[in-house]
């Protein structure tokens, strides 16, 4: 079981697309109920994982892949040549469940909210919608770089057609745009990864593409820094576009405005973090050089992103680019916690992934649900919604404060982590290598929070508050819809509520299985003797150490005398009773 | 003191409220909205009776043994390695006081609130979201006085601004009100955003974020790792803090949100945006008087603020004719006074004035709420006068708290104020000097409010069916005037509010390095030197007070004249100085110019440049495509052409 769980779980959605598309079935609501069940079976097998892996006591502590499973596809051994290692290699760690959760998690959420807004050609555009999931839930997944690859650019076909039927008024050239420019991307990201197997087959006789593989030859310095920078550049280009980093978003304020409800939902909740997690799981570790090279250089295009995406947000009056242009600006946080190469900021950006998928989403989700109702997302012709539908009221000042980052809710922990790594950037106090980054690059994303609120707020009191404006005829019921929101869609909003509120009070189990994975196969922790010197430090300030061990702080020696205060837990109760008894504070 | 104990009544402190919102709610869906005001009631009043029991734990405990840290888990990660933000608290004497001074307004405001927020027996709409986000915002400014990091104090602060946001905007139809909401949360994030600047920088500094921690290895001079602090680091971590702070406690420049503020109902005029939250960022500055203390230049730069505020302010609300509006600049008046206080290293008398502050201005806050209630809406003070025979008990209660405001001799406001500016005497004569005139002024504007509403000739709007206020009302404007009058004999004689702070309000000293514990300077003894101030700022303002009679009621002809003498000066004043329209146009406007300019951008210069790109291939594939039409004359032709330019260059070669 244990090999083929994440086989099985990839692979279900498109036995339910399958299942769909042989099923003569025309009626609509038999369709939309079959496709909301697979994707619910999907999301069980998701859970089943999720459950797997903490029963690994290996992956959820140490960092390690589990799950795995691995069968030969174009492995060959030909002694005149060498070996060729392509392979069927899937398994998760602390880092992709999450990422598998989530889509797992936001999917039938996703298919649920389509019940009403889809009517025309319903099985097609659920067939689609589970295809899209195989693909999504296969990148995570995969542990064969051609295998990533492969379902990296899988994803696009399915939104193309979900875009490009099921769009607005300029789906064609929305999903047109779309498609061509990340395929315009990952083209060099193709030549960049068909490159470092080549590479890899000069070093080692073995021309393999197993990620593991090839962080190991990251790690172990043998690639050369004049190869790292060309094959990064080659990465950046593919994923930088489905981040997407200033200036290569463009595609995304059109894209998002244009797709059906379900498919935003999607695209920013897990298509968008492809290309961070492309950077967290190859760049990164792979290409460790080239990243403390380029990372000012990202850093400052990531912060740009944030306050220009922020402005741009802030003069939309489509609702639905309002949300887009917020994503531009929220990925450029992501970005720079990433390239902090910080443990705090990277794993601020991996949370920063989940969190801006759940607040994101429900985002486009609130939107979605306006303008089925009144078939517009003018800003300037709707207007106080919050009388007639409470309840919308509710969750969208819910999730405008999760997205705006307040504390006790989820994209606080993830901000403040990201702005934390990277204003520690160039210390070592995490046991990993000072990297490049420093205040000048947090003082300019903190404003981003500011302008954050400032968009946010104002589209909230622009549709919520104030006198009520609604278009002519609206609105509409026609698809069973009540002024309010229905029960379908709370139940659709709430989930994604409580989940918010949970991981903002207690991000802890999160957390704690990303950071060793992190430390193990993200960054690259100072090799052991590095801190030693750290405690020849302290003991040449014995005044110090000792000053620092009463209060509790971890000095990394392990002397007898320091046992006792920093045993139990370092910053325990009665710590300052203590201090008091012992005279350092006046009574 | 029993940690479990102090534990245990913390966690209740904060879960009470949360429970009340959560019941509150609750009892809608069941259709007993009507009732919601009970468990909030009850939640909050649970909260105030264990608070009452920390400050009686607190007292109990030896004065060394004051201070209590308890850890509820851990939070978030700090990246190195097993090393966490938790969920603490931190009790002592500072955060006790405060706890008891939040409940203890809260309470009383929400059973103001449960005949308040009806008309005629009815409740309005939006009844139960009204207790639910009061019982929320008493759970969040409970989390930011508990708060044992600074990390968690961030928590609460922002918790706060969003319950301020939430019932600012209550009357959401209301453009107004709407409006007000978002302005009051984005300028507090704008001092936020130096706030958690300095959060930043403090864990930088010191590798944590839990107070006991960071304020020791201030003591020691040490920062992480055990090296030397930097050189003007702290000077720079209390600068952001101080945006915070300025920020919440509506100080010069950021004050512009509180007046504003006004247009969310009166009960949460009278505890968020008086009594309890906007102190927030004084107690901040007080908790933090270990990182402030150390650099005077930073000190000098709070004394300023918070002087320049009290006069600014006070000069505004001279001829404002709303009585809320009054009492919010006078707000900004006295927590002016606060940081002028806590910028004379006197912040146990600055705690002292923030608490009778409490009690004073939540009692004139409801009182004008009862004269609203009364009225029918109406607040602007030229619509109606002579209300003391209509509304006699609201005009006792109110008259108790304006004397309280005015620092008449003997009542709260009078001790806590004069000893602030004693101690700004004691710094310099100006900072001083600013105290005492502020202080006229505020006397004069209180009692011009009082004249102005309650005496002269009865005039009562049309259509207003004028009546006292019921029993919800009145009993906890009883209770408050109690707290008015006699609050102040908690300090004096023997300022006993100031040693009671002083293990937990750190402070440096230049002559012997930090003091953990100095709560004010010892002051000069001797008669004059101890009462000499205390009577002539008592002597002045019985004056003011009574310029304010002769203006208001005897002569009455004589503001308006007065206006008319120097109209510039009047309309200026009664415009607040044009600061708002000056924000609008210095940073409003053109924030919003760059972001058309960012989308201008998007649209036609980076989409420009990617068309740009994509334009190689077309423009190959549409000469191309030129080149076959399929028709056989043009195919005839290119071939003749190619067929006489091969043979000219093979001529020629």
């Amino acid at each position: 079981m244990a090999a083929w769980i994440l086989t099985i779980t990839i692979f279900s959605p498109l036995g339910g697309a399958l299942w769909l598309l042989l099923g003569e079935s025309a009626d609509a609501g038999r369709v939309r109920r079959a496709a909301l069940v697979s994707s619910l079976v999907t999301s069980f097998l998701v859970l089943v994982a999720l459950i797997m892996f903490y029963a690994d006591s290996n992956a959820a502590t140490d960092g390690s892949f589990c799950l795995e499973h691995k069968s030969a596809w174009l492995t060959e051994t030909e002694d005149a040549v060498g070996t060729i290692d392509v392979s069927y290699h899937v398994g998760i760690d602390g880092i992709s469940i999450w990422l598998l959760v989530l889509t797992g998690f936001l999917s039938p959420l996703a298919i649920w909210a389509s019940f009403s807004g889809i009517k025309e050609r319903a099985r097609e555009y659920y067939i689609w919608m589970l295809v899209l999931q195989t693909g999504m839930l296969g990148v995570f997944c995969a542990m064969d770089l051609l295998l990533f690859y492969i379902f990296f650019e899988f994803t696009l076909v399915p939104l193309y057609f979900l875009i490009g039927v099921w769009g607005g008024k300029q789906r064609r050239e929305a999903a047109n745009k779309f498609f061509i420019y990340t395929l315009a991307g990952s083209v060099l990201t193709f030549a960049a990864v068909l490159y470092l197997a080549y590479f890899a087959y000069g070093k080692t006789g073995v021309f393999t593409l197993d990620i593991q593989a090839l962080t190991e030859l990251g790690r172990g310095g043998l690639i050369p820094y004049g190869i790292q920078w060309w094959l990064f550049a080659g990465f950046a280009a593919g994923f930088s576009i489905k981040v997407p980093l200033f200036p290569v978003h463009t595609w995304l304020p059109l894209a998002h405005t244009e797709a059906p409800t379900a498919g935003s939902v999607i695209l920013a909740g897990v298509l968008l973090k492809l290309g961070t997690y492309g950077f967290t799981r190859l760049s990164l570790p792979i290409l460790p050089d080239a990243a403390i090279a380029f990372a000012p250089f990202m850093a400052t295009l990531a912060v740009i992103g944030v306050i220009y995406g922020a402005l741009a947000a802030w003069v939309q009056d489509d609702v639905k680019k309002l949300v887009a242009y917020s994503s531009v600006s929220h990925l450029g946080f992501c970005m720079l916690g990433l390239f902090s190469l910080k443990m705090a900021g990277v794993t601020g950006a991996v949370l920063y992934m989940v969190n801006h998928g759940l607040s994101t989403g429900a985002l486009f989700l609130l939107v979605g649900m306006i303008y089925e109702r009144y078939h517009t997302r003018d800003i300037n012709k709707i207007g106080g919604l919050a009388k007639p539908m409470p309840w919308l009221a509710f969750f969208l000042v819910f999730f405008t404060a999760s997205s705006i980052g307040l504390p006790g809710l989820n994209g606080f922990v993830s901000e403040f982590m990201v702005l934390l790594g990277a204003a520690t950037s160039s210390g070592t106090a995490d046991g990993i290598k000072a990297g490049p980054l420093g205040f000048a690059y947090v003082v300019p994303a903190a404003t981003g929070i500011v302008l954050g609120a400032v968009y946010m707020l104002w589209m909230c009191q622009r549709v919520l508050f104030g006198p009520l404006i609604e278009p002519p005829n609206t609105p509409d019921s026609s698809a069973g819809l009540t002024s309010d929101l229905t029960r379908r869609e709370i139940s659709i909003l709430a989930p994604i509520a409580v989940v918010c509120l949970a991981i903002g009070v207690y991000p802890k189990p999160m957390i704690e299985t990303m950071q060793p994975v992190i430390a193990k196969s993200v960054l690259q922790p100072l090799p052991d003797h590095s801190i030693e010197e750290g405690q020849e430090h302290f003991a040449e300030h014995p005044e110090t150490e000792r000053a620092m061990r009463r209060l509790g702080l971890e000095t990394t020696t392990t002397d007898a005398t320091s046992t006792n205060a920093a045993s139990a837990h370092p910053r325990s109760t009665g710590r300052i009773e203590g201090l008091y008894a012992e005279g350092r504070l006046p009574g | 003191m029993s940690e479990n104990n102090i534990h245990d009544c913390s966690m209740l402190i904060l879960l009470l409220p949360l429970l009340g919102a959560v019941v509150a709610i609750v009892l809608r869906q069941f259709r007993l909205g009507d009732h919601s005001h009970w468990p909030v009631i009850f939640g909050v009043g649970g909260a105030a009776f264990f608070a009452l029991n920390i400050l009686w734990m607190v007292l109990g405990a030896e004065v060394g043994q004051r201070s209590v840290q308890s850890v509820i888990y851990t939070w978030i990660s700090t990246g190195a390695a097993s090393s966490w933000f938790n969920f603490e608290f931190l009790v002592d004497p500072l955060s006790a006081m405060m706890l008891v001074t939040v409940t203890f307004v809260s309470t009383l405001v929400v059973i103001y609130a449960r005949d308040y927020m009806r008309h005629d027996d009815h409740p309005e709409r939006g009844y139960e979201r009204f207790f639910a986000f009061l019982a929320l915002f008493v759970f969040s400014m409970c989390t930011l006085v508990l708060a044992g990091n600074f990390l968690l104090l961030y928590m609460g602060w922002e918790l706060v601004g969003l319950c301020s946001y939430l019932l600012i905007g209550f009357y959401y139809n209301k453009p107004s009100a709407a409006a007000a909401a978002k302005k009051a949360f984005l300028v507090n994030r704008i001092g936020d955003f130096g706030f958690g600047l300095g959060i930043l920088l403090i864990y930088w500094t010191f590798g944590c974020l839990d107070y006991a921690s960071v304020f020791h290895m201030i003591e020691e001079g040490v920062a992480a790792g055990g090296q030397a602090l930097p050189e003007g680091r702290l000077a720079m971590i209390a600068l952001l803090l101080l945006c915070g702070a300025v920020g919440k406690s509506a100080q010069l420049p950021l004050y512009v949100w509180l007046p504003d503020a006004m247009e969310g109902p009166t009960p949460v005029s009278a505890l968020i945006h008086a009594a309890t939250m906007v102190t927030a960022g004084v107690y901040m500055v007080a908790r933090c008087g270990a990182i402030f203390t150390a650099s005077p230049a930073v000190m000098t730069v709070v004394a300023i603020i918070g002087a320049a505020t009290a006069l600014f302010a006070a000069t505004i609300a001279l001829v404002q004719n709303d009585m809320k509006r009054v009492l919010a600049y006078s707000t900004v008046s006295q927590l002016g006074y606060m940081f002028l206080g806590l910028g004379v290293y006197a912040a146990g008398s600055a705690v002292f004035h923030l608490f009778t502050h409490a009690f004073f201005k939540a009692l004139l806050f409801l009182s004008a709420g009862s004269v609203m209630h009364a009225m029918g809406g109406i607040i602007d003070m030229r619509k109606f006068g002579g209300l003391r025979k209509v509304l006699p008990w609201t005009y006792r209660f109110c008259l108790l708290g304006a004397l309280a405001l005015a620092g008449f001799p003997f009542f709260s406001g009078f001790f806590s104020k004069d000893e602030i500016i004693h101690h700004a005497f004691n710094q310099n004569f100006w900072l001083g000097m600013v105290g005492s005139v502020t202080a006229v002024m505020t006397a004069f504007y209180t009692f011009r409010m009082i004249f102005m509403t309650f005496h002269g000739p009865e005039r009562i709007p049309e259509g207003v069916h004028a009546h006292e206020s019921g029993k919800w009302i009145l009993f906890p404007l009883g209770v408050l005037s109690i707290g008015a009058v006699f609050a102040g004999l908690v300090q004096v004689p023997g300022e006993k509010v100031n040693h009671f702070l002083e293990p937990a309000i750190h402070q440096f000293h230049a002559a012997h390095g930090l003091l953990l514990g100095a709560a004010g300077h010892a002051v000069a003894h001797g008669f004059w030197a101890e009462y000499g101030l205390m009577i002539i700022s008592g002597g002045l303002a019985i004056l003011a007070i009574g310029v304010a009679y002769l203006l208001h009621v005897r002569w009455e002809w004589l503001p308006g004249l007065l206006a008319d003498v120097a109209p510039k000066t009047h309309r200026v004043l009664y415009n607040k100085y044009y600061v708002d329209e000056a924000y609008d146009a210095a940073v409003v406007k053109p924030l919003r110019k760059s972001g058309r300019i960012c989308f201008g951008i998007d649209q036609y210069f980076v989409d420009g440049l990617v068309f740009m790109v994509t334009a190689v291939p077309r423009l190959l594939g549409a000469m191309l495509r030129s080149l076959q039409g399929g028709a056989m004359q043009s195919y005839g032709l290119t071939m003749v052409t190619g067929l006489a330019i091969i043979v000219l260059l093979v001529l020629l070669a």
